[in-house]
Formats: C-alpha cells, sequence, structure tokens
C-alpha cells in the first residue's frame, strides 16, 4: 500500500465520530433541522469554526445557503466561486488560506464581520450520484485542513447527502399533498355555487350539469330565476389549478350581484367584464355566455365573451343553427362599446345548447376530437326527450367516443328547452273513404308540431283507418262526421274517435280473427280490430245513451308493443288461444 | 299516394300507401297479374287491414289456377302486420335486404 492509499483509510476513531453524528441524522424531517443536523455533524467531525450547506437548485442551475450560522441567505450559479466550482465539478477543494485564493469572495466576510482563513469545500451526492449540494467548513481548530480530513470530510459528505435528500422528497412530499388538499378544497367551494336545482320555468325545461376533470378545470354555469328573467351563464377561464376555479366563482358571484341590483345585460356583461379585467392577472381570462331568457316573450338575449358553438336547435326544421360570441372574453381587456346582443326566438320544441370545450375537443387515444358534427347529430336524435336525458345521451356519446381516454378538462353542458307546444289537437272529418287522406295528412301534421316519435305513426295511422272505416262501413244510420282528437303523452299519444248519433258497437269485444284457417277459409273481415289489439298499447270504447255517442281511445307509445319483440309474442298468443277454440 | 306496375325484372312494384281508399287502384291491377308473381314492397309505406284483403284476394285466385303471390323487400313494421295478421303462414315473405 502507498502513502495515499493509507490516507484514504479511516481510523476506527473516526469511523465512531462520524457514525455518532450520523446517528443524529436520522431523526429530522424538515429541511432546516436537518440542515443544521448536517452542519453540527461537520463542525464536529471537522473540528471546524463553522460550516454551511449550499443546497442544489437543479432548475435554476444554482446553489442556495439556505442556513449558515450568522450568514445570510444567498445564491451562486453553478460554476461561480469556490462553491460554484464545486457544484460543477463535483470535486474537492481543500483552500488553506482563503485571502490569497482569487476564487474566494471576501464580500461574505464583510458582510457578517466574520475572517474566514481556511476552507473545505466538498460535494454532497447522494448514493443515486445525484448532487445535492455542497457543504462547506471553515477555520480548522488550531490549523488548516489536510489529506486526512478531506477523506473524513468525504466520508461524512455522502452520509450528509442521503439524509438531506431523503428530507427533501418528504418535503417535496408533503407539498404535493398540501397541494392536492388546496385544489380540493377549491373544487369544492367551485361546487357549491352551481345551482343546487333547476329553476322550474313553466313551459320550459331547463338543465345544466358540470363534470369536474381530475384537476381542477375552470368551468362553472348559472341557471336562475331572477327579476329580468332566466338568467343562462355557461363559463369557462383559462387553465387549471386553483386559479380559475376562483376566478370562475369569483364572476359568477359578480353576475348575480349586477343582476340581483338591476342590472340589465349590457350593463352587467360590460361592468363585469371591466372588473375582472381591473382584478384578473394578465395573462387571464374566462370564456362566457351570459343570456336571460324573457319567458314569457320566448326571447333569449344575449352577451358571449369568447364562449363558442352556441347553438340554437330550431324543432321546425331539425336544424341547429350556430352562433358566434359577440365579445371577446370577459376580463382580456376593459369594454369601451359593445355589440347588441344577440336575441334567439324560442320556438315550441327549440333548444340553446350550451357545452364547454371540454365536450367539443374531448379526443379519443388517437386524438380525434369529439367536434360539433357529433354534438348535432345527437341533439337532433334526442330533442323530443327531456333535456336531463339529452344531456346523459351526450355525456355518454362522449365516453363511448373516447374509449377509455381521460377527460382532461372540466365538462359543463347548459341546455334550454321550450316546450314542444300544446299537446292537444283535434279535427272533424266527413264520414267517407275520401277522408282518408286527410286524416293521415291531419295526423303528420299533428306529429310534426306536438314532436311525436315518429316511429309509432305508421300504427297510429292504421289504427285511426281502422276504426275511421268501420264506422264508414257500419254506422251507415249517421251523417255527422267523425271527430279524431290528438293528445301527446309520453312516449307518444293518445288518439280518440268520436262517432255520432249511432247505435252501439264495442270494438274491444270483437272477436279475434282466426289467422289460422286455410287460405280457401279465409276472409279479410275482422283483421282490423285483430291488428289493433296487438299493435297499440291500449285501447277501450264508451257509448253514451243520451247523446248516441261511441268514443273510442286508443294510446300507442314507443314503450308498448313493440315491432319484433311483439310479433313473436302477439303471434304466440294468437295461436295459443287458437288451439283452445 | 300509391302506384303499382311491373318492375324491370317482371314483377310488380308497389310503392306509396295501401289504404282503404287507395285499394280499388291496387285490386285493379293485381287482377290483371297470372302466374307466379313477385310483388316487390320495398317501395311501400303503409297497409291496412284493407289492403291485406287486396293481397289475399289475389293470392287465392292465383293459387287456384297454380300460380302464387310473393312478397319481397318487405321492412319490419309490414312484416308484424304480416306476422300478426297470419299472412306469413299463406305468403313467401322475404325481408327488405
Amino acid at each position: 500500500m502507498d502513502e495515499r492509499a493509507e490516507q484514504r483509510q479511516l481510523s476506527a476513531q473516526d469511523m465512531k465520530a462520524i457514525l455518532g453524528v450520523t446517528s443524529a441524522l436520522a431523526a429530522p424531517f424538515d429541511l432546516m433541522t436537518m440542515l443544521a443536523e448536517v452542519v453540527n455533524a461537520a463542525k464536529q467531525v471537522l473540528k471546524a469554526d463553522r460550516g454551511s450547506v449550499w443546497l442544489y437548485d437543479a432548475p435554476a442551475d444554482e446553489l442556495v445557503l439556505e442556513v449558515a450560522t450568522g450568514i445570510r441567505p444567498v445564491r451562486v450559479r453553478a460554476g461561480a466561486g469556490l462553491v460554484g466550482t464545486c457544484a460543477r465539478d463535483r470535486k474537492i477543494i481543500n483552500v488553506p488560506d482563503c485571502y490569497a485564493d482569487p476564487r474566494f469572495d471576501p464580500g461574505v466576510d464583510k458582510a457578517s464581520g466574520y475572517r474566514t482563513r481556511c476552507m473545505l469545500t466538498l460535494p454532497l451526492v447522494d448514493h443515486k450520484d445525484v448532487l445535492v449540494g455542497v457543504m462547506q467548513v471553515l477555520n480548522k481548530a488550531g490549523g488548516v485542513f489536510d489529506a486526512e480530513d478531506e477523506v473524513l470530510a468525504t466520508a461524512l459528505a455522502a452520509q450528509c447527502a442521503v439524509a438531506l435528500q431523503r428530507v427533501r422528497m418528504t418535503e417535496a412530499l408533503i407539498e404535493g399533498e398540501r397541494l392536492r388538499q388546496e385544489l380540493e378544497m377549491a373544487r369544492v367551494v367551485q361546487m357549491s355555487t352551481l345551482p343546487a336545482a333547476m329553476p322550474s320555468l313553466p313551459g320550459y325545461d331547463v338543465y345544466g350539469t358540470f363534470q369536474p376533470a381530475e384537476l381542477t378545470g375552470g368551468d362553472t354555469f348559472d341557471l336562475a330565476l331572477l327579476d329580468q328573467g332566466l338568467l343562462t351563464v355557461l363559463a369557462d377561464a383559462t387553465g387549471h389549478g386553483i386559479a380559475p376555479a376562483l376566478s370562475v366563482t369569483n364572476m359568477q358571484a359578480m353576475l348575480r350581484m349586477a343582476f340581483r341590483l338591476g342590472a340589465d345585460l349590457e350593463t352587467a356583461f360590460t361592468q363585469v367584464n371591466n372588473q375582472l379585467a381591473a382584478t384578473l392577472p394578465g395573462d387571464r381570462f374566462i370564456t362566457a355566455f351570459v343570456g336571460l331568457l324573457d319567458a314569457s316573450a320566448h326571447r333569449m338575449r344575449f352577451h358571449s365573451g369568447g364562449q363558442g358553438p352556441i347553438f340554437h336547435f330550431k324543432a321546425a326544421t331539425g336544424t341547429c343553427v350556430p352562433y358566434k360570441p359577440t365579445s371577446f372574453p370577459l376580463g382580456a381587456m376593459p369594454l369601451s362599446s359593445l355589440r347588441p346582443a344577440v336575441t334567439l326566438d324560442m320556438e315550441p320544441g327549440d333548444i340553446l345548447v350550451l357545452l364547454s370545450d371540454g365536450i367539443y375537443e374531448y379526443h379519443d387515444a388517437g386524438k380525434e376530437q369529439f367536434g360539433e358534427e357529433r354534438v348535432q347529430e345527437i341533439v337532433r336524435a334526442h330533442h323530443r326527450k327531456s333535456m336531463a336525458e339529452l344531456s346523459t345521451a351526450l355525456l355518454e356519446s362522449v365516453h363511448a367516443f373516447a374509449k377509455g381516454a381521460p377527460q382532461e378538462d372540466d365538462i359543463t353542458l347548459v341546455l334550454v328547452k321550450r316546450d314542444a307546444g300544446a299537446a292537444t289537437a283535434h279535427r272533424m272529418f266527413r264520414r267517407s273513404f275520401d277522408s282518408i287522406q286527410d286524416i293521415f295528412a291531419f295526423t303528420a301534421e299533428v306529429f310534426a308540431r306536438m314532436q311525436i316519435d315518429p316511429a309509432v305513426l305508421p300504427t297510429v295511422d292504421l289504427t285511426v283507418e281502422e276504426l275511421f272505416t268501420n264506422m264508414v262501413k257500419y254506422s251507415t244510420m249517421s251523417d255527422a262526421a267523425v271527430r279524431i282528437d290528438m293528445t301527446r303523452v309520453a312516449g307518444g299519444v293518445e288518439v280518440t274517435l268520436t262517432d255520432y248519433d249511432v247505435e252501439p258497437f264495442d270494438i274491444t269485444r270483437a272477436p279475434d280473427a282466426n289467422i289460422h284457417l286455410p287460405i280457401e277459409q279465409r276472409k279479410p273481415g275482422g283483421l282490423g280490430l285483430h291488428l289493433i289489439r296487438r299493435l297499440v298499447d291500449s285501447v277501450e270504447y264508451e257509448y253514451s245513451k243520451e247523446s248516441r255517442q261511441s268514443r273510442t281511445t286508443f294510446r300507442k307509445t314507443v314503450a308498448g308493443p313493440s315491432a319484433r319483440a311483439g310479433a313473436a309474442s302477439g303471434a304466440a298468443k294468437t295461436r295459443g288461444e287458437d288451439a283452445r277454440d | 299516394m300509391l302506384a303499382i306496375d311491373f318492375g324491370p325484372g317482371g314483377g310488380v312494384v308497389i310503392t306509396g300507401r295501401l289504404d282503404a281508399a287507395q285499394c280499388p287502384t291496387a285490386q285493379a291491377f293485381l287482377d290483371g297479374v297470372q302466374g307466379t308473381v313477385t310483388l316487390d314492397c320495398s317501395g311501400l309505406e303503409y297497409i291496412s287491414s284493407a289492403g291485406l284483403g287486396v293481397l289475399l284476394k289475389t293470392q287465392k285466385r292465383l293459387l287456384a289456377a297454380g300460380g302464387k303471390l310473393r312478397l319481397a323487400g318487405v321492412n319490419s313494421h309490414l312484416r308484424d302486420i304480416f306476422v300478426y295478421s297470419g299472412f306469413d303462414q299463406i305468403f313467401e315473405i322475404e325481408p327488405a335486404r
């Protein structure tokens, strides 16, 4: 063994000293205590007068002096001075006479009044070879640091680096948990401002929902009955995290307050914008739709600060008409003038469709976006349903489309639908086969106007025709016109045919046709009522002796006997009955 | 509302709505067909029991003469009506493709 190798050997006494201080390093859980322990350990083992630990800030590539007895915090670039050089080269630097070394900065001494004679600067590198920081010890008692001190210091530094890194990682974990809890609190505040229940507005079906993404997003909506009308808001603040959640919550409160104080749409929109422009940080803004629905005039007036697309589904044509924003996003800059608000005339069955970009931009694994076309398709397919059901249909379609791709943004939906209008209609028809075309024109018109599911129209036409032709054929004693009443019911329609000045004939008691006879014996008669009983949900007959009126009422809904399943069971039932004959 | 005529393949094509008011038109045409005839129903939107009567009368006449009427292009709504009325037992029915 040569002299250098011998020098690298630690004496039993040194080992004892290091073990003594490193056991103290196992205890602390906070960084400040740990730094103090490391400095104490170094001073003790190396018999130094003072010590300091610089932590390496990797993103900034700087060294930060977090604690040092009597010295104020300071930052140093990696590569600069003794500390910076040590960090860059990851090598121990032993300076026996500081004031003779150009890398030494006497400014620190000047500030503290302390006189640094000699100094040992060594890198703190953990067991994964990560630079944690740089340790300095100053002024060895009774002399300068020698080669043995260097070996001792290197052994100690490894222990200190691991201990420091452990504390730093623990603190990062705690910080992450604290942040998560804060995000959760912000989410609770955000959710608490949403309407607890949907406002009840006669003649309208109003629905809003908010589905948060995992990280806090900045969506909100509002649906509230105010003196000015139904306040309808959908807003989305830029970014993720606590700030946008607080921004939209703030905006929503300001809007409500403005309207409660009697502001009109323009004033509220402008003033809230200007307030946000004054208070939001320069890079933040909120896209927002703010509308007021006059439910008696069926007019929705709105301003939209960068929130779009806005769809007006028109029931009469089955199309979605898109509208653009009227202004820039709220809070982007003060508003000096405002374009006129847009007015939508809500006809029966019309829907205002507001969705946040969390829906339009939801993408599958292949990065294809859900897009506007799909939204329009779903609205067209489900516009007759309740807005809660339409909302569910939209959300289910989005999730089916995404095929498990995660939700990255908040999703918010606001749907405002005007009821499809009068639910009853009636007309008189001349007692003649020639009226059949007029009857079909009437049923088709009522179906379109009341938005009854067209899937039940063929059965309704068939049933009306059978009942009507029976009246024409068999109630020959009467010249009176036949009255047909239609009432929209959930999922379908109820129809009543009233035959005036006739003898009673209860069609519900007429026997079924025997459909299993050989063809030679089969006759077309009786098939009409036979079919009706199998195709409609229910059929009832009433006769009034006083007025000599026959009333036949049937109901047909999509939930009733359905096409394929009904066919099988109906046929089976008929066969069973016939078997008993 | 109702059109009925020979199609390019030699069969009969019926389109529109076969209701009670249109039956005389359909009956008059079908009274003139002979042998085995395919009735293309893919354009038939609607049929009531009166229309079923027209088909039944035609089938009886053709069967008696050794021919028959086949129903092709039958959609699910029409098929329900044919099944409920037992017509699936007296007609060959080909579903719509």
